[in-house]
């Protein structure tokens, strides 16, 4: 073998080799932005008034009954 | 702040459909579209297990990522709406979404597609608060009147349930040490990129 043609090959091997070691990030990276309407919080509605605390507090109440345990009042 | 979960406990689902019957019936949703479902897993072979799939308001939503027109947003309760004005039905999400919910109605011959429908964790959508089109589009606002979600009220064994995701995995936890057994929830890997052993066994509350 030539020392041209093995230069060739071994510049080829090399191409080869360490190809994948600049691959640029082909991942789309873009910024989402809601296009659509506004919408109102659910504390803002009738029943609550904006009063988004008592809002919460009225939600951990209620999540709080799917707890049978309490419902049952069984101490565990 | 709260931030809004679903919990299914595969342990205690009976299959019973009051969830997908509670939505359907809350909501007034039409025929052929279903926000919540059950899905059974080994049917009929030991280790049989229902669990309760609906959109599970992801942290990262994938529907979100790859709607054309964005109509997607989070509320500060981190549940997942979209605007009905702005989708046009083109069936992305529904193939971007691990969880199957968005739903797409018939609205016509050969195959025409509605614009996608699904669930809401019972908090409407961008219009006023608890008003008729609101429930139009959406429908039911119950979060806006201090509810759970109606799947969640519903559930007569308490398999699924809904709420701030610190007070649900409370609930879990305590059964998950009571009955020393049942400790990963499903679908939290992959929603809310957490461990789905929110109640390790051996672990002290």
């Amino acid at each position: 073998m030539s020392a041209r043609r093995a230069s060739v090959v071994g510049a080829s091997l090399l191409a080869l080799t360490v190809g994948a070691c600049g691959e640029i990030d082909q991942t789309v990276k873009s910024e989402k932005i809601y296009a659509g309407k506004k919408d109102v919080r659910a504390a803002d509605g009738a029943a609550f008034g904006g009063d988004k605390k008592k809002w919460e507090a009225t939600l951990v109440e209620r999540s709080k009954t799917q707890n049978e345990y309490l419902r049952t009042d069984v101490k565990k | 702040m709260a931030r809004m979960k679903f919990i299914c406990d595969a342990e205690r689902c009976i299959e019973c459909n009051g969830c997908v019957t509670a939505c359907k019936s809350e909501h007034e949703v039409p025929w052929g579209v279903n926000r919540r479902r059950l899905v059974t897993v080994n049917d009929g072979k030991p280790g049989e297990r229902s669990i309760s799939v609906a959109c599970m308001h992801c942290t990262d939503a994938p529907c979100m990522a790859v709607c054309p027109v964005d109509c997607f947003y989070k509320t500060e309760e981190g549940v997942v709406l979209h605007d009905k004005d702005l989708c046009i039905g083109c069936g992305y999400c529904f193939y971007a979404c691990p969880f199957g919910a968005p739903q797409f109605p018939q609205a016509g011959a050969f195959g025409l597609r509605g614009k996608m429908d699904k669930c809401t964790f019972c908090a409407g959508g961008p219009e006023e608060n608890n008003t008729e089109a609101e429930f139009k589009k959406y429908g039911r606002n119950r979060l806006a009147e201090g509810k759970l979600p109606a799947c969640a009220e519903m559930c007569s064994t308490k398999a699924l349930l809904a709420g701030d995701g610190e007070v649900i995995a409370t609930i879990y936890k305590q059964r998950v040490q009571t009955r020393r057994k049942g400790e990963e929830v499903w679908g939290w890997a992959q929603a809310y990129k957490m461990d789905a052993r929110i109640a390790p066994l051996g672990a002290k509350s």
